[in-house]
């Protein structure tokens, strides 16, 4: 997360250990699902949108280890192409409000739906099946934000070649991120999965091409770092992307993980690009990512499970 | 008197509405009616594209209704007349002993021929005198940039309050503010005319006005007219207050009909209630003989047809001239695209009326105004910035509401094939073939898959390629190509369909052009075989 959400983590944690120490001292047990740490690092569900997004969520705890009674939740999918779901190069609409129903569920005082897209925003919503989806449960959560003022200049610190970005002030007053990116090639940074769809939620995103582009993703995802990751596997743009069309290919998956790296990692290495199969470190911001501390690509040392639903 | 305050506020916000609608509305329903209203403004381009269409006969209506009821148009409808009055009041006062020139009141009439003469050589310079294209321009250039500039500070000075009470529609209200070229020329020329007021009022109406000239002739002796009977004493105070002097000072007794705008304001001030407006009643009246206020030489006209058509032949012989058809020895300024749908050059000229309608009604602001770079001709007409805005060649909000269809009204699938240019790589600015960087915006943005990226020797990053008969020239690559300044890929007008008939995708075709939106197929493109996928390490 951003860096004025610091004090905030900071807390989280002090809250959290007070706890471990008093469980510790009092001997007591506590019930598993406030132990967190025993579920698995990477979760993995197959089956429909909808309810493989759901037991993801569940196997690392449920929604409502990531998002407490009147947090304000901000989650990011892929909603900035004019094409239909089939073409895989935005988040399944289901997977969406799937994440937003658990969000509400566990007690989010405010979910935003958030993206800065690249074509009109209204026809976007529209043939991403998007807006339809979430209408239902709230039509003015989904935003999509292009004015500058609506963002803050954000400082990156430890940054290796962004120095500072300018982040949506909704995300920057969140409690929780969600990424919920959809599984796909780019041609540029290779796949565009939980940290390269951060790029969605910054204004100035043409200058990070003229830096390291894959550096610049690692920098940025410092400060945007998602306390949860869900990415669509559910169709996969193998080619072509990040805007298509390409060949897609129909895993019914979803990836879940509170370590974006590793979920990113393993999207990497679950399927094949442009027809060939490639290891997470064969991804430069995947790998950056790994050596500067962000995350863990080494999915061998990893809990990873995996159910069908 | 108050009657007529009433109508122009009405007309005005009529069209000032319209003029809203054609910024917001995807197909606004006749938003440029006032503009065709306008005699003069349909005259001359009928007479310099040697065109009629029926979407003139509302100019020419006015026109026939001037025998009629004199000039009612300029007193009640016309938003410039309106715009004037109120330009008055505010930089006013009207000073007491007006400014009355017979000489100037003839400057109209010169106008009027002068514009006809140029028109006759097929060149429109409709654009510098007609009232409606003018004050279409000062709005919707000068005054809705404005107005979008102040109701975005205004929802940010609202926002934390909406963000408060959680108002989101207004929280995350984003009002895209338009920016345009050229409005300091358009602003000063209304600054000037403003500033008449302090010889005398409506200034421009009085003197300068071509559709007034127009106007004029045809209501010599309207059947609706100025009418004063016996009991008038002469006293001479309707002469003082006529805005447009169209009184006689030694007999207030008769009128200049073709100056009279029908106000009434004579009516009003008339202390003995001698001055009646309408058809005869039967009452004694003094004798009316014509007075037509022309008194035009007849060198005079003839030196202002001649310097119309001679301005014509000159400007057809200049450098920058279009002709009819391209090739060798033709000079046409780099980098000038025109709108989606703009007919070829030389009938697309004579026809645009420099409304800024089209630029106005831009949803992207991509369409702006020139200044000189077009030459003399060209000044106000419409070209793409894409660096400002991306053409969306699935909109066609320009062809739909100009007047004179300079700019073709075309079907969604005509339109994706009305090719405005084609895009070219600067190679030494570009950061994927120059600087080595991993850069895929140009493809990733193109709407019609026309970037193609390939592997170049001693480059780890791919590198981008136009697919040249897959481009429309939409400028989406140049409006997001992350260099700065100028774009390392830019659209030049290679390849642009201009047509003055006929259907788009024909001539496309026959081209041998493959336009088509990635939305709409499923083209798979070949899947590199060998080597790794773009953007992954070996």
């Amino acid at each position: 997360m951003a860096k004025n959400m610091n004090r905030r983590t900071f807390l989280k944690y002090q809250v959290k250990g007070g706890l471990w120490l008093t469980a510790a001292a009092s001997g007591l047990s506590f019930p598993k699902n406030i132990l967190a740490d025993t579920g698995p690092d990477i979760a993995v569900a197959k089956g429909s949108p909808a309810a493989a997004t759901r037991a993801a969520v569940e196997m690392l705890g449920g929604m409502k280890n990531f998002v407490k009674k009147g947090n304000k939740v901000v989650i990011k999918p892929n909603m900035s192409f004019d094409t239909p779901p089939e073409r895989a190069s935005n988040t399944h609409p289901e997977v969406v409000r799937e994440l937003a129903v658990l969000c509400k569920e566990a007690g989010a005082s405010r979910i935003m739906i958030l993206d800065n897209p690249l074509r009109q925003p209204e026809v976007c919503l529209d043939i991403s099946g998007i807006a339809a989806a979430c209408k239902a449960i709230d039509d003015r959560m989904i935003q999509m934000i292009t004015d500058s003022s609506l963002f803050q200049e954000t400082p990156i610190p430890d940054s290796a070649s962004m120095s500072k970005t300018d982040i949506m002030k909704d995300v920057l007053r969140a409690d929780v991120l969600i990424a919920a990116p959809v599984a796909k090639s780019h041609s540029g940074a290779g796949v565009s999965l939980s940290m390269k769809g951060m790029m969605g939620l910054i204004y100035n995103r043409r200058v990070m091409h003229t830096l390291d582009l894959h550096t610049a993703i690692v920098d940025m995802a410092s400060v945007l770092k998602a306390d949860l990751s869900v990415i669509d596997a559910t169709r996969v743009l193998s080619t072509g992307g990040p805007g298509g069309p390409g060949k897609v290919l129909k895993p019914d998956m979803v990836i879940a993980s509170k370590d974006m790296v590793a979920a990113d990692a393993y999207a990497v290495s679950s399927f094949e690009w442009y027809g060939k199969k490639y290891k997470p470190e064969q991804v430069r911001h995947i790998r950056e990512a790994h050596e500067r501390g962000l995350g863990r690509m080494d999915l061998e040392n990893l809990k990873i499970k995996t159910v069908s639903v | 008197m108050r009657f007529r305050r009433v109508i122009q506020v009405i007309t005005l916000g009529l069209f000032l509405l319209l003029l809203l609608l054609a910024f917001v509305s995807e197909s606004p329903a006749a938003a440029d009616i006032f503009l065709r209203l306008d005699p003069i403004l349909v005259m001359i381009t009928a007479v310099s594209a040697r065109i009629f269409r029926p979407a003139f006969i509302p100019g020419l209506v006015v026109l026939l209704l001037a025998p009629v009821a004199g000039r009612i148009f300029c007193g009640y409808v016309c938003p410039m007349g309106t715009t004037l009055d109120g330009g008055d009041r505010i930089f006013g006062p009207v000073p007491r002993k007006q400014f009355r020139s017979e000489t100037l009141r003839m400057v109209k009439y010169l106008v009027l021929i002068f514009l006809m003469g140029a028109a006759a050589g097929g060149i429109s310079f409709v654009f510098a005198a007609s009232p409606l294209s003018l004050v279409t321009r000062f709005y919707g250039l000068v005054l809705y940039p404005v107005l979008g500039f102040l109701s975005h500070r205004a929802v940010e000075l609202l926002r934390p309050v909406a963000d408060y009470l959680d108002i989101r529609s207004l929280a995350y209200a984003q009002i895209d503010v338009p920016k345009f070229a050229t409005q300091f020329f358009v602003l000063s020329f209304f600054a000037a005319i403003f500033a008449m007021v302090r010889f005398s009022p409506r200034f421009w109406c009085r003197y300068l006005c071509p559709s007034g000239a127009i106007l004029a002739i045809f209501s010599q002796k309207p059947i609706i007219r100025r009418r004063v009977s016996e009991d008038c004493t002469d006293c001479g105070k309707c002469v003082r207050k006529c805005p447009m002097n169209a009184i006689p000072g030694d007999s207030p007794g008769l009128t200049r009909s073709g100056e009279c705008i029908i106000c009434q304001t004579c009516k009003g001030v008339c202390p003995v209630s001698a001055v009646s407006f309408g058809i005869e009643k039967g009452l004694p009246r003094i004798p009316e003989p014509l007075i037509t206020g022309i008194s035009l030489s007849r060198r005079g006209f003839i030196y202002s047809g001649v310097a119309g058509a001679g301005t014509a032949l000159v400007s057809l012989t200049g450098l920058n001239a279009p002709h009819d058809k391209a090739g060798e020895g033709q000079v046409a300024p780099p980098g000038l695209i025109r709108p989606p749908g703009a007919r070829p050059e030389a009938d697309f000229l004579s026809r645009c009326v420099r409304c800024g309608e089209c630029m106005a009604a831009c949803p992207t602001n991509t369409i702006q105004p020139l200044w000189l770079t077009a030459g003399f001709t060209g000044i106000f007409s419409p070209s793409l910035i894409s660096r400002r805005g991306v053409c969306d060649p699935k909109c066609n909000r320009c062809g739909h509401i100009c007047p004179t269809d300079a700019i073709r009204n075309l079907s969604k699938n005509e339109r994706i094939w009305a090719k405005t240019g084609t895009a070219m790589i600067f190679r030494q600015k570009c950061l994927a073939w120059e600087y080595q960087k991993s850069c895929m915006v140009c493809d990733e943005v193109c709407p019609f898959n026309a970037i193609e990226f390939k592997r170049e020797p001693g480059n780890p990053f791919a590198v981008p390629h136009v697919i040249e008969d897959k481009c429309g020239g939409c400028g989406y690559c140049e409006h997001f190509c992350p260099v700065n300044n100028q774009a390392a890929i830019v659209v030049t007008p290679m390849g642009e369909i201009r047509l003055a008939g006929g259907s788009y995708e024909k001539e496309g075709r026959g081209m041998g052009l493959r336009l088509q939106l990635k939305t709409g197929g499923y083209n798979l493109p070949p899947v590199e075989a060998g080597g790794s996928a773009p953007g992954f390490e070996e």
